[in-house]
């Protein structure tokens, strides 16, 4: 009990000594974002008669007249209230476009990670206790070819094979087939959510929804995973102590999970932890491709249109995101191997 | 048994998700005979749900309408700055305005008809005989979606937000005269006056397009704050109209759902609106608007990629409707004032040393109205409208001849830009035009710009030669010269300062007479081509993909569909 509550207390001071960085992300992406060429009072004034007056309207709505520090501190005095703007685009806060997005690309970069450590991990396993045999150039193979093909090639092949040619999969727009009544809302993660409410063919659909696109992703990540796996479990295959565990005569379950792989995950966790933050960024072709409402195709489509407000949101989401997931791979070290601590 | 029960799971599943017919009643039936009495109850439960869940489906699925798109609806009030061309098309269906435009055919291709206008709050109209006032008498039956009675009242408050709130209507309207809120008046409940300070004939055509939508002053009123006395953040994210659909879910960015209002009756058929409800989902990858819409999944899309437009014309399986946009044009453009397109003899050489037939096939696959090629007798534009068809075509020799007089027989260095959004067509153009362009010794470095950037280059007059499109609501040759060929402003892409055309122009916005204004839109042709200010090069066509079961598609003046206009046969 001591020992949790001292973690937790160190996990506090971390996060909140990781303030700063936030700090100054939310002050770059500000300044970023201005110094950039394009003007969003300019391309928002695009009706077929807008002229300079339209323009002067927007810039005035937008805060854009005001000199650029004046500016910087309304908007970080919003940000402190907890509002992180308005964006011009979908013409809603950013903060509850981002509360409603975010869900979607969580649990869609959840399910993805999920599927990619469930089949990466035994993979880099098998390779690592047969190195250089078929089963480990099998491995390499697939793994190459996740990595190489881009997202959203085999996002479309999977499209094209398992909706268009097959049928087995519902058409790939989005979280939820269209005529599906959603269900009551209460953690947003619809698998979840339709669960709670008992309706089973409700969840069946939304499921059928995301193992497309979460497979999309996975195929992508499988390959680092699979070969950090490896790399780390051959090392800790050749250790001394699976050596001693070995003649001892210990059965070869207990000797390759217990004492080999528990001591390899250290740097699997890590990856994991950064592949996380990656793909829920960078997952933006998946989203594009199977049109899921995440954050990253919301911030691509900002960005290209010099929306400033939800690409600034966005890049504070994203930071905020990074420093609690290396946070949780700090607390899951101490779970693999009680000699390490949050520091 | 095992092994059974799984395959009738399976079977099932596929009943339940993937075929919404009635054959599933007979299959689940014939294999229920040796299952257990457990595994009985379960099939049992399925099938209800089976049973239940595809009838219901099929039928809803047959009078809704889904509409896929790569755009996105933003805001339910059209007038807010911003809004996009989607929430122009939805607000056609859930607002009504007091006029509508006709339709006609164009080459066997129904497209909107700027001559006819008819009621549509207005059950009719008058207008005197000196052209200073019109008087719309109002539809006694007709209701605003909660029900209480549309009166000159709202129109007046309508319209009098139109001009005066800082938002997109007022610089819409003021090409039609619509200035001031002293020119609406009302006269009685149900009969509502304005007054022109000139005969202007955009005035009612103005009325008809996207902006001024009636509202329901007394709902919108009662959200209106100090700060914002024309409810304007209210309208943005609720409608308060009268019109054919009743916005149910409004998701920007991903989804419309809207059900038909049974009480509209401003079609023409005097009756509600065909589809029971519409769909608007947002769908970004074009690939994947194509399998939806040739799966039978979607109904209708408008913004496929030229390719799969082909390919899936070629399968023959599907409706495809492709008008040529001519209210549109794209240009290919250059900036009068940056040299060396200063020089007018520069410009000429660029207009004759275009490939235009492997621009076009390259970047529209053919699909659209070109608008090079022509051949014009003695010299002179045989017609006043615009835009037509110019005499230019790919003739290097007298490019290079047009250099030499320009005092650069070997060419010069350029940039050719263009944006992001139009990437799918403007890159081939521009690697055409770079390699066609060399030939005449003019180097082309080509500049691909974000689309927000490019906006703000453009307002900023700093690119020099460019690819732009322009889009007119009300198509008539003075207009179009008036908005895209005078004053400092962004439309002007050539930044052309031209005396004489402005001159006529002007004149002829107020021309009553057919034959005159067909002199002036022929000067004004004439002045275009002598001065080659920028090239137009081609309208291009939207192509309207849908199921073959949906009719009555339109081509609109607003580029989008007017959901009303459909219905499944």
């Amino acid at each position: 009990m001591n020992t949790i509550g001292a973690t937790l207390l160190r996990a506090g001071r971390r996060f909140v000594s990781s303030l700063p960085a936030l700090f100054g992300v939310l002050v770059f992406t500000f300044l970023l974002m201005r110094v950039l060429p394009g003007d969003p009072a300019v391309f928002f004034a695009s009706g077929p008669n807008a002229g300079k007056e339209e323009i002067e309207v927007i810039r005035r709505q937008l805060g854009l007249d005001k000199p650029l520090p004046n500016q910087l501190v309304i908007y970080l005095a919003d940000v402190g209230r907890g509002n992180l703007g308005r964006s011009m685009m979908t013409g809603q806060a950013v903060a509850k476009d981002l509360r409603e997005r975010l869900p979607a690309s969580l649990e869609l970069t959840l399910t993805a990670l999920l599927i990619a450590l469930v089949s990466a991990v035994p993979l880099g396993v098998i390779a690592a206790l047969r190195p250089g045999s078929l089963v480990d150039h099998g491995v390499r193979l697939f793994c190459s070819l996740g990595v190489c093909v881009p997202t959203f090639v085999s996002g479309l092949l999977l499209i094209y094979v398992f909706y268009y040619l097959l049928g087995f999969a519902p058409d790939p727009t989005g979280r939820i087939d269209i005529f599906t009544t959603m269900p009551p809302q209460r953690t947003s993660f619809l698998i979840i959510d339709f669960l709670l409410a008992g309706d089973f063919e409700g969840w069946s659909a939304a499921a059928r929804q995301l193992m497309l696109p979460a497979f999309t992703m996975a195929l992508f990540v499988i390959a680092p995973l699979a070969r950090i796996t490896r790399a780390s479990m051959l090392v800790s295959l050749g250790s001394d102590f699976v050596r001693t565990a070995r003649s001892v005569g210990l059965s070869w379950w207990r000797i390759v999970v217990t004492y080999a792989l528990r001591n390899a995950i250290l740097p699997v966790i890590t990856i994991a932890g950064i592949v996380f933050s990656t793909m829920l960024g960078a997952n933006v072709l998946v989203e594009k491709v199977f049109s899921w409402p995440g954050v990253a195709s919301y911030a691509l489509d900002a960005l290209l249109v010099s929306d400033y407000a939800p690409v600034q949101g966005f890049v504070l989401l994203m930071a905020t995101i990074f420093v609690i997931v290396n946070l949780l791979v700090d607390l899951l070290y101490g779970i693999a191997d009680p000699r390490a601590t949050v520091a | 048994m095992a092994r059974d029960l799984l395959l009738r799971v399976h079977q099932m599943s596929r009943q339940v998700f993937l075929v919404p017919d009635f054959e599933t009643n007979e299959g689940t039936g014939a294999m229920s005979f040796e299952m257990s009495k457990r595994s009985l109850f379960a099939a049992a439960a399925l099938l209800a749900v089976t049973l239940a869940a595809p009838s219901a489906h099929a039928q809803s699925r047959a009078e809704t309408l889904r509409y896929v798109t790569g755009a996105t609806v933003n805001t339910l009030d059209p007038n807010i700055p911003g809004s996009t061309r989607e929430a122009f098309a939805l607000s056609m269906s859930s607002y009504d305005r007091l006029v509508s435009f006709g339709r006609k055919q164009l080459n066997g291709k129904w497209v909107f008809d700027l001559d006819t206008i008819t009621g549509e709050l207005a059950e009719s109209y008058a207008v005197s005989a000196d052209g200073l006032k019109i008087t719309f008498k109002l539809r006694p039956d007709a209701k605003f979606q909660d029900g209480s009675p549309v009166t000159a009242e709202d129109v007046k408050w309508s319209l009098d937000r139109c001009v005066s709130a800082p938002i997109l209507g007022k610089a819409q309207l003021l090409t039609g005269s619509l200035t001031s809120p002293d020119q609406f008046k009302v006269i009685d409940p149900l009969t509502f006056e304005v007054t022109l300070p000139k005969p202007d004939k955009l005035a009612l055509p103005n009325l008809a397009t996207v902006y001024p939508i009636i509202i329901n002053s007394k709902l919108a009123k009662s959200h209106a704050t100090a700060d914002d006395p024309w409810a304007l953040n209210w309208t943005k994210e609720n409608a308060a109209g009268s019109g054919a659909y009743i916005v149910e879910t409004f998701k920007p960015g991903e989804q419309v759902i809207a059900k038909r209002n049974e009480a509209w009756n401003r079609g023409t058929p005097d009756k509600p609106a065909a589809f029971k409800r519409l769909i608007i989902q947002s769908v970004p990858e074009p690939a994947t608007r194509a399998n939806l819409v040739e799966r039978g999944d979607a109904d209708l899309v408008i913004d496929l990629q030229a390719s799969d437009v082909q390919s899936l014309e070629g399968k023959g399986k599907l409706k495809v409707i492709s008008t040529p946009q001519y209210n549109a044009v794209t240009f290919i453009s250059m900036n009068n004032t940056i040299p060396p397109f200063d020089n007018v003899n520069v410009r000429r050489a660029i207009a004759y040393a275009l490939p235009y037939d492997d621009m076009f096939k390259a970047a529209l696959f053919g699909r659209g109205a070109p608008l090079y090629g022509a051949t014009w007798a003695d010299g002179k534009p045989p017609s006043g409208g615009y835009p037509i068809p110019q005499p230019i075509k790919l003739d290097l020799e007298k490019a290079k001849s047009y250099l030499k007089d320009a005092g650069m027989p070997d060419g010069f260095s350029t940039t050719f830009s263009f944006n992001v959004g139009q990437a799918a067509t403007a890159e081939p153009m521009a690697a055409l035009v770079k390699e066609s362009l060399a030939k005449i010794g003019i180097k082309v470095d080509i500049q691909k710009l974000p689309d927000a950037q490019m906006s703000t280059a453009i307002n900023e007059k700093k690119l020099p030669f460019f690819i732009e499109g322009i889009v007119a609501w009300l198509p008539s040759t003075d207009y179009f010269y008036r908005n895209f060929y005078t004053g400092k402003q962004r439309w002007n892409y050539s930044s052309t300062d031209n005396a004489e055309l402005e001159k006529i122009a002007q004149e002829a916005r107020f021309e009553a007479d057919k034959a005159k204004y067909e002199a002036q839109g022929k000067a004004l042709n004439a002045i275009h081509f002598d001065q080659m200010f920028q090239i137009p090069i081609w309208q291009a066509a939207q192509d309207a993909v849908m199921q073959p079961t949906v009719d009555g598609y339109v081509y609109q003046f607003t580029r989008q569909v007017d959901y009303r206009n459909l219905s499944r046969k």
